[in-house]
């Protein structure tokens, strides 16, 4: 009988003790007044957003409160960091300016930009979104440029690409109206496509860590969260207004919502309720 | 004739304005196909090829956009609602306040009589989103004999009041389907479907 009420013991314990799963759990939302932001990026100064309907980046503070701001730009759209060097893609004149300690440099591009919406740049390494013309722009010096994408529906087509990232040696591109996140290498040949199944309505932003996909579904207000192979792992919606963007820092995922002027904040800790909130 | 529809397209008539700016004209149009700030944008970006063009606002969710011009320009509706394909997008309505107080619209006026007896229906028209609404309330008002037509996006219903005697239900669901959005009796042709913007692709219904 002990031995029976021992084992009965040990299976609880160990029952209790095993982990559960994680997800990512809302933790904070900021209040960014009188901001829509479009585009979210961290800097050792802190979080950087664009603010396209008032032409200007705002940096925040942890409670939301801007503390600097950059103003008299047309439209920025998706930025980026790059060291203390911050990107900044004008969607209304075509620059994609390089901004640090107010010196600003012009990326130049001999082969016109229309509209870029996107900017990934690592050492000279970098990519851009060229909305209008349909194309992803690549160079592995910052000089050299190399092109990619044409108007369409097939795979290594765009509908409007709005958003783009550099990872290893992959580009992932936001292939916003064709509702999907196509992935690349550097010579531009197409690997494989994500996100068809879930019937995405404009996915405007992406962001790419280590081990996961984010992905905004504009117009239907949630935040879709892949393994790189394209496995669905999470949809995020509670509080979500029209997200743009996403960015991870310390641990921490922080979601830009355009509508509704607020940073959504999240943890990535174990699920209390993983049917609510996992897709898995 | 005892009930007297008139359709009329309301060009050219004056009327006091009191927001039109002196020495600029005032145009309001509403846009189809507006989702995003990338659209918006994209939509101003076209129309700085206008020189002078101020007081630009884009309200994306309902597609209306406004902006003013020297009188000098003189930009004829045409004119505008050309710029407005150009840059990839539909215009729905037009309005042009000149700075002398003068309006030009494009929209259509449908007059019902006093004495009409108006039938109120529901009818189930598919769509997802503001710029939906738009172009399904346009379609059913278009159609003559059309009181008064409201689509709610949750519900995705369109309440209509209608004079019985002229117009029926179905006439009203072809003309909502003829823009592309299906609705319980009629579906759209899936041509007209695939050119709705990327954003009002709705989940077709099964007729």
């Amino acid at each position: 009988m002990k031995k029976i009420i021992l084992a009965a013991v040990t299976m609880l314990l160990l029952f209790s003790c095993k982990e559960q799963p994680k997800s990512w759990q809302l933790s904070q939302m900021l209040e960014i007044e009188g901001v829509n932001p479009i585009g979210i990026t961290h800097r050792s100064d802190g979080i950087w957003l664009s603010d396209g309907d008032h032409h200007r980046i705002v940096r925040i503070d942890a409670n939301g409160d801007i503390t600097e701001t950059i103003d008299s730009l047309d439209r920025p759209m998706h930025i980026a960091t790059n060291g203390d060097e911050l990107l900044i893609p004008q969607y209304g004149n075509d620059e994609v300016l390089r901004w640090k300690e107010n010196v600003v440099k012009v990326i130049g591009i001999s082969d016109s930009l229309d509209a870029p919406a996107g900017i990934w740049r690592e050492g000279e390494e970098t990519v851009i979104a060229d909305f209008y013309n349909h194309r992803i722009l690549y160079s592995k010096d910052g000089v050299d440029w190399n092109s990619f994408g044409t108007e369409g529906k097939e795979n290594g087509q765009f509908n409007y690409p709005t958003d783009v990232q550099l990872l290893g040696d992959e580009i992932w591109v936001a292939d916003a109206y064709n509702n999907r996140i196509q992935v690349f290498d550097k010579s531009g040949n197409f690997l494989r496509k994500i996100g068809e199944a879930e019937k995405m309505n404009a996915s405007t932003g992406i962001y790419v860590s280590k081990e996961q996909l984010f992905v905004t579904d504009f117009e239907n207000n949630r935040v879709l969260v892949y393994d790189h192979e394209g496995v669905l792992q999470q949809e995020l919606s509670e509080n979500i207004e029209k997200p743009t963007d996403m960015i991870l820092v310390d641990g921490k995922l922080y979601i830009a919502n355009y509508k509704n002027n607020r940073v959504n904040i999240y943890d990535w800790k174990e699920d209390l309720n993983p049917k609510k909130s996992n897709k898995e | 004739m005892k009930y007297i529809i008139i359709n009329v397209l309301a060009f050219l008539f004056v009327s006091t304005v009191s927001f039109a700016q002196e020495g600029r004209d005032q145009y309001e149009i509403q846009v189809d196909g507006l989702g995003c700030p990338f659209c918006a944008y994209g939509l101003e970006k076209k129309f700085k090829e206008f020189d002078g063009i101020k007081d630009v606002a884009i309200e994306i969710e309902t597609g209306d956009f406004s902006f003013t011009l020297p009188s000098e320009a003189n930009l004829s509706m045409e004119a505008v609602e050309a710029q407005v394909v150009k840059a990839g997008y539909t215009p729905i309505t037009t309005k042009i306040t000149r700075a002398d107080g003068a309006v030009e619209s494009s929209e259509t006026t449908t007059m019902i009589a006093d004495n009409a007896t108006l039938s109120d229906a529901k009818i189930l028209v598919a769509g997802k989103c503001e710029m939906c609404k738009a172009r399904i309330e346009k379609a059913a008002k278009g159609v003559p004999g059309v009181a008064t037509a409201v689509w709610k996006v949750e519900a995705n219903m369109l309440n209509v009041s209608y004079d019985a005697e002229n117009v029926t239900a179905e006439t009203i669901e072809k003309a909502v389907a003829g823009v592309g959005h299906d609705t319980k009796n009629v579906k759209a042709l899936a041509a007209t479907y695939e050119n709705l913007p990327a954003c009002c692709k709705y989940e077709r219904l099964e007729q």
